[in-house]
């Protein structure tokens, strides 16, 4: 008996790790979206595997407490960790640049942010690499659980806009830009404070009644620019871009 | 808590709450949108606005479009105009509009000087009084006495019906402006060369141009936006060439790839010396020299062999010891200028403001015509103006001394025929005799000559070079000043003074350095009493006796009138109507019909629709369509510096400031950008003995000033700067009123000065 409850703990492991070998693959390092996936993947199949081989073909050769812990391991515990996993993935993914440009209306933002030679703030922060990675949501989320709930909020009230077609074009910033998101970088630098106007507007600034792109703007295509834009070539998702 | 308990028996089964809990959020999400929780729903703006409005910046002449958010009748927010040529960008000063009207000092009623005091009156008394005084003038001592100094600040409607009350209704061309101080170098410059004034290229050139020739301008802190476009070419092209001559190492040379740190008022030595180095490598364009272009030297006809001959005086290497620049950097950067697939050059107050400004203006037009840089998508000679207005509300309508509407000019027997029949005014009504220039004006008021004299929108006690002497004329005078700011340096001066409105609280068109007209629309009232210059030059009008030449009394009446001139003459603006101007974000002139979409090459056939033929250019301008290439030669300086006075002062802007800071000096935002400085080399600092930071008086043969020591390599040894803003500092009074002979513009940038601790001097 216990031989057989430590040969299902050993297969546990192996079969997670294993599983993970496999859904991790040849990428040496992975982003924190794919690990969730994996983590995510793997423990629906062990939850699945788990519950077969305990329920209906271990369960009369299982004693009765190591049994009652194992249904509470297949039926809620890998699940859960499977739906964290899922969530988690999603949180994660949805930071991508690929994922915003999922929706037809971002393609002008996304094609003008990987266009090498666009001088607007986005195309430069993107190739320069000042922003390494998820340049759209670095830019759009304000620091702290506050800011993920806004830009996640923001993010769902887009895709029920797109998904029940009841945008307007042209799209346009709702609110005040928060300047923090500029700041966090810029405020701490020699560059931005031996600025006279910084300091002359700095109350303003930092209540967001004056935007950093009004001035350094625009951070990306205006409303014209991008309707030629949408009439270019298609655009690629930002994997495959060097 | 009804909601979560059945009434009956005050208990709740768990499917009751879930309904009722899922109802609750469903609700929620459904309602917030509509139910006051938009916060919640959605990101906010830290700014309430009612509506938002298309308009103008108030300020530089980069133009920039602006939405302007009005709320509960008061201007409370602005943000840049996506749609418009400055794609949604605004500078500090762009944004601060938002808060000029509600400063402190706002003129609220007119004010009559009683016993040398200032006292309150009303419209009526004011304006009974200024009418008597011109009448009696004009009456007794002639048409020539009385005179009118506007501002390039003011509206297309209200530059044109000033120029038209006094030239075609008073009789005289005593009208000019502060655009003379600023302008009327590049106008001359273009007018000589071309025949007609304002740039021919536009801003679109900023994105196609591969090198910058930037001379006489710190694009970067006084045409901010204009400069960001520039940095927008270099971003996209790192190719691109900037190169910045100027004294001074500003933030715009900060950024230039060559930097020729020139000394003030040698300009024509250096832009012979690049035409030498052109014709040496053969960048001539032959098809030019050939077949568009015509030579002189002042009215003499000369030949491309004689300007050979002429620049061969002025090799780099002769050239480099007036300069003070390298030989080789002058090699070079002519090289670059000319090899470029698409030049453009930029420039402003550097070049004009000197003794030589419309010499300096010419050589520069000269250089891209020579080489060709010109007329193709960038490759363009294109000036840069300082006011808001000063090209289409003073250049265009002949608001100056010398000038009729459109080109036109005061000496000419035939543009004052064409004038008077489109302004229907018997033939003879306009004088021959061209009036006082800026300068000349105010001494006039110093021999006592001008009796009367009406200055709207302009602050010329404190801007005027030698300001001492001509505060003193003001004082002689009887003075009538209309602005919408109590009190300023000339209002000192005032006998009269009219408080008027300000930027959105009165309508008009505005027009920037690349031709765009654009609107500012009328949005909130006046506060108190005051009215718009409009108003207070059509009562002026009624009460002086020419309310019949003055009919259009509102600004659309008065564009629809103006327009309809300008289909007289090449600067063809007819289609250029109120309704396109509320729709579009402005439009380049020529645009002969409603359907034009505005020119923004001129003389280029095809694109200009004034040009004819087929070849490259038309410089319709000219009458033989060929543009003129002048042989200039470098003069010696017309303050020079002595032992006495070894240093040469040079006067400009801080970014974030305006003018004489009449509005941005009353900003609490700008209360510590400070304007009183002088910056001093440090080698020049320590021969004469000044500490950073403290007070340094500067004296000159004409005036003294204390300002406050800023010890800094970025001036040329041998150079100091002050910006001309403080009222305090005044530095005008030791600036140079010499002017350059050809376009009377006074020569700011050339002041030879000296200076020493101001605590010696005690």
């Amino acid at each position: 008996m216990i031989r057989l409850q430590h040969m299902l703990l050993t297969g546990l492991l192996l079969g997670g790790s294993g599983l993970a070998w496999a859904a991790g693959g040849e990428t040496p390092g992975i982003t924190s979206a794919e690990l969730f996936r994996i983590i995510g993947v793997v423990a629906a199949l062990l939850g699945i595997g788990w519950l077969v081989v305990s329920h209906w073909v271990l369960r009369d050769r299982l004693p009765r407490t190591f049994y009652h812990w194992a249904m509470l391991l297949g039926l809620f515990a890998l699940p859960a960790l499977a739906l964290m996993g899922a969530v988690e993935f999603v949180f994660e993914e949805t930071k991508t640049v690929a994922s915003c440009n999922s929706c037809h209306v971002m393609e002008p933002f996304v094609r003008d942010l990987q266009d090498p030679h666009s001088a607007t703030l986005a195309a430069r922060h993107y190739r320069n690499k000042w922003i390494p990675e998820n340049q759209c949501y670095a830019c759009h989320t304000t620091y702290g659980l506050h800011g993920s709930f806004e830009a996640k909020r923001d993010g769902l009230r887009h895709w029920l806009r797109y998904v029940t077609r009841s945008w307007d074009e042209p799209i346009q910033y709702s609110g005040s830009y928060p300047n923090i998101n500029c700041l966090n970088c810029h405020g701490e630098t020699d560059a931005f404070q031996r600025v006279p106007s910084h300091g002359a507007l700095m109350a303003d600034l930092q209540a967001d009644r004056v935007a950093c792109t009004s001035c350094h703007g625009p951070p990306h295509p205006t409303p014209p620019e991008r309707t030629r834009l949408l009439s270019a070539a298609p655009v690629h998702s930002s994997r495959e871009m060097p | 808590m009804n909601l979560f308990f059945s009434m009956e028996s005050g208990k709740l089964t768990r499917r009751e709450l879930l309904q009722r809990l899922s109802a609750l959020a469903g609700g929620l999400i459904l309602t917030g949108p509509i139910s006051g929780c938009e916060g919640f729903w959605q990101r906010e703006p830290a700014i309430p606005v009612d509506s938002w409005h298309k308009g103008v910046c108030r300020f530089c002449g980069t133009g920039c479009g602006i939405m302007i958010g009005v709320r509960d009748g008061k201007v409370v927010d602005v943000k840049g105009d996506e749609y418009a040529h400055n794609r949604g960008r605004l500078c500090i000063k762009g944004i601060l509009n938002r808060e000029i009207l509600y400063v402190r000092d706002r003129a609220l009623y007119p004010m009559i000087r009683r016993n040398g005091r200032l006292e309150r009156a009303s419209w009526e008394e004011a304006m009974a009084l200024v009418a008597e005084r011109f009448r009696e003038a004009i009456d007794r001592y002639g048409p020539d006495s009385v005179a009118f100094y506007g501002s390039g600040q003011l509206f297309t409607e209200e530059s044109y019906t000033a120029n038209k009350l006094f030239k075609a209704g008073i009789g005289t061309n005593n009208v000019d402006g502060n655009p003379r101080l600023c302008m009327a170098s590049a106008a001359a410059g273009y007018i000589s060369v071309f025949g007609k004034d304002e740039p021919m290229g536009c801003y679109e050139d900023i994105d196609h141009a591969t090198c910058f020739f930037i001379t006489g301008s710190n694009t970067a802190d006084c045409h901010p936006i204009v400069w960001e476009r520039v940095l927008d070419r270099k971003r996209s092209r790192p190719e691109t060439v900037i190169i910045v001559v100027d004294p001074r190492r500003t933030r715009t040379a900060r950024h230039a790839d060559y930097h020729l740190a020139i000394r003030p008022g040698t300009d024509v030595a250096l832009y012979n010396a690049m035409i030498y180095e052109f014709i040496r490598n053969g960048f001539i364009d032959q098809d030019m020299v050939e077949n568009y272009l015509t030579f002189r030297e002042g009215n003499a006809e000369r030949t491309f062999e004689d300007l050979k001959r002429h620049v061969a005086r002025y090799t780099p290497e002769r050239v480099a010891p007036v300069c003070g620049v390298d030989a080789r950097q002058i090699e070079e950067v002519a090289y670059l200028f000319a090899a470029s697939e698409a030049t453009m050059s930029i420039w402003t107050m550097g070049l004009n403001q000197q003794a030589q400004g419309t010499a300096a203006n010419r050589l520069i037009n000269a250089m891209h015509l020579l080489t060709g840089h010109i007329g193709r998508p960038g490759a363009t000679p294109f000036s840069l103006t300082g006011q808001p207005n000063a090209g289409g509300g003073v250049r265009d309508t002949g608001a100056l001394a010398h000038a009729l509407p459109n080109g036109r000019v005061v000496a000419n027997p035939q543009h004052r025929a064409e004038m008077e029949d489109l302004w229907g005014v018997p033939r003879g009504r306009i004088s021959p005799k061209p009036g006082y220039h800026a300068v000349a004006m105010f001494e006039a008021m110093a021999r006592g000559d001008l009796k009367c004299v009406l200055i709207m929108g302009s602050n010329p006690a404190q801007s005027l070079p030698h300001a001492e002497r001509y505060r003193e004329a003001m004082q002689r005078t009887f003075l009538v000043v209309a602005d919408a700011i109590y009190p300023t340096e000339t209002t000192q001066f005032a006998d009269v003074f009219l408080p008027s409105a300000m930027w959105v609280e009165k309508g008009g068109v505005y027009s920037q350095s690349e031709r765009r007209y654009h609107l500012v629309p009328k949005l909130v009232d006046p506060p108190g009493e005051a009215r718009s210059d409009l108003e207070i030059l059509v009562e002026l009008a009624d009460r002086l006796g020419y309310g019949e030449l003055i009919k259009a009394r509102t600004p659309e009446e008065v564009w629809d009138e103006w327009r309809q001139i300008s289909a007289h003459s090449p600067y063809n603006f007819a289609g250029i109507t109120y309704e396109r101007l509320k729709k579009e974000r402005g439009i380049l002139w020529p645009a002969p019909t409603e359907d034009h979409p505005g020119t923004c090459r001129r003389y280029v056939p095809g694109e200009d629709p004034m040009a004819k033929g087929t070849g490259r250019f038309d410089f319709y301008g000219r009458p033989d369509g060929r543009a003129v290439v002048y042989l200039e030669h470098q003069r010696p300086p017309s303050d020079p510096r002595s032992d006495e006075y070894p240093l040469t002062l040079v006067t400009g802007r801080v970014y974030e400031h305006w003018h004489t800071l009449t509005i941005t000096g009353k900003l609490e935002e700008l209360k510590d950008i400070t304007t009183d400085f002088l910056v001093v080399h440090p080698r020049d600092a320590h021969r004469y003995g000044i500490r950073d930071g403290e007070p340094v008086l500067v004296e000159s043969r004409r005036g003294r000033a204390v300002l406050r020591a800023r010890v800094s390599t970025e001036i040329t040894p041998g150079v100091v700067f002050a910006p001309f803003h403080s009222p305090e500092a005044l530095v005008n009074r030791v600036v140079n009123n010499t002017v350059d002979p050809i376009s009377k513009e006074p020569a700011f940038k050339e002041s030879a000065v000296r200076i020493r601790p101001a605590s010696s001097a005690a």
